[in-house]
């Protein structure tokens, strides 16, 4: 049986005892949400905190907040929710296939959002759709809160620009706009309780129905130290009309912006056959969505 | 410190000193000595360790047990209505979908919140809901046969 090192424990009840808590500790605290992916490290003696602050007592940090034209996701809303509410579904299609995706059913109705980001894994199924998406989120310690771009917010695997006082408390999404789509596809062996091999999201913004591309975000994963563009690809479909041959030949230059390694689940050259591939299927469906929406 | 925790455990209320480092597999297993719920791989893996809580299931290696403090919680001896097998326990014994045993609570907690949520699954459905538990014994095929078998029979009642 694997054993939990010692360490103590705080439930505090709203947020500023929580950030209070945190800046006590120095940097020997660590934030418990889902616990999904921090307890295992604990396990295997990766991370030894002395303090857990769990921030599952907290009012307002499990729910979904519908606002004017965007929507306030908290940090620690689980996982198996962003798959159960119809607003998530029918406007962020892109963030209800990664979610149903990430881990198993178990490990969903633990596992939070704000986890999936913060712990910043090269592979992470949410932060894809989300950059895609321009998702900014909420930072905040005890002397203020601040609002930054997710994209700006990974610096490589396992590392991020947080400081070690600070309690990420939220996600915000603006309402996608007119005549847009996404689409996020993983790669794995198999469906369930898999790391990916390769993934990609993609989300492009049409002017009209039969119009041209006048925004387009390709987010390759797994194929670089943290979730990247595929800038190439981006400026060859944007200003452009939408066709098979211009889908496939930014999925081509797609191949040609990453940089993977090799490892047990691929070799480096699978991977960027593989975002071929995805780039295209995903730009695919993510025009059909476009030409549909509103 | 040991800290004071309320769990509701198949309808029963416990008060229990626990030290923040336990998990609530310990808790269950070495505190009330409900050994049906099992511990495999202690790190989300496998599933053995499944319990209902607050009606979702969940990996009970991977929460803290002072985190499930004040929740409703279901093991698999929670699931039989004293002496009567629960459907789905027994559509897994006509069925033979249980060989080794070890995965089998899992399994049958899984497969009841599926049941409750979902009275009458797909084939996919099935397999997608127990997907976050393993059986090494490689059953599955009749593990998926006895929950539809369950979920016909639970549909006539």
């Amino acid at each position: 049986m694997l054993l939990l090192p010692r360490f103590d424990y705080e439930e505090p009840k709203d947020l500023s005892e929580a950030c209070k808590i945190l800046a006590g500790l120095k940097g020997n605290g660590k934030i418990i949400a889902g616990g999904t992916d921090l307890l295992v490290n604990m396990k295997k003696g990766l991370v030894s905190p002395s303090c857990l602050v769990s921030i599952g007592r907290i009012p307002g940090l499990s729910e979904i907040e519908p606002q004017n034209s965007s929507i306030f996701i908290g940090s620690n809303l689980i996982v198996a929710k962003l798959t159960e509410f119809a607003l998530i579904r029918k406007r962020y299609p892109m963030l209800y296939e990664a979610a149903s995706v990430l881990g198993s059913p178990l490990i969903r109705n633990r596992a939070t959002i704000g986890g999936n980001i913060v712990t910043a894994r090269p592979a992470a199924d949410l932060p894809p759709p989300l950059i895609a998406m321009g998702a900014k989120i909420k930072l905040k310690n005890k002397r203020g809160e601040r609002e930054i771009e997710l994209e700006k917010f990974f610096k490589g695997p396992g590392e991020t620009i947080i400081k070690q006082d600070e309690i990420l408390t939220g996600i915000i999404l603006d309402e996608p706009p007119m005549f847009s789509g996404g689409s996020y596809i993983k790669l794995g062996h198999r469906k369930a309780l898999e790391i990916a091999i390769v993934a990609v999201a993609s989300f492009i913004t049409l002017d009209k129905p039969d119009g041209i591309i006048v925004d387009a975000k390709v987010i390759l994963s797994s194929v670089a130290p943290k979730a990247i563009h595929a800038v190439s690809a981006e400026k060859t479909l944007i200003g452009e009309k939408p066709t098979n041959k211009l889908i496939e030949k930014a999925a081509n230059l797609a191949s040609g912006d990453c940089t993977p390694i090799d490892d047990i689940r691929g070799s480096a050259e699978y991977r960027c056959a593989m975002v071929e591939v995805l780039t295209k299927r995903t730009l695919t469906a993510a025009l059909k969505q476009a030409k549909k929406s509103r | 410190m040991k800290r004071l925790i309320n769990l509701i455990v198949n309808n029963k209320a416990y008060e229990i000193a626990v030290a923040p480092n336990r998990t609530l597999t310990q808790i269950l297993r070495e505190d009330l000595n409900l050994l049906g719920t099992k511990e495999g791989c202690g790190i989300g893996d496998c599933g053995a360790c499944t319990v209902i809580l607050n009606g979702r299931p969940v990996n009970s290696c991977l929460v803290l047990a002072v985190q499930a403090n004040g929740c409703n919680i279901q093991t698999i001896e929670g699931v039989a209505d004293g002496n009567n097998l629960h459907p789905i326990q027994e559509a897994f014994v006509e069925y033979g979908a249980i060989q080794c045993g070890f995965c089998t609570p899992g399994m049958v907690l899984s497969a009841k919140s599926l049941l409750e949520k979902n009275p009458k699954p797909t084939e996919m459905e099935i397999r997608e809901a127990i997907s976050g538990n393993l059986c090494r014994c490689t059953g599955y095929q009749k593990i998926v046969e006895a929950i539809q078998a369950a979920s016909k029979k639970m549909k006539k009642k």
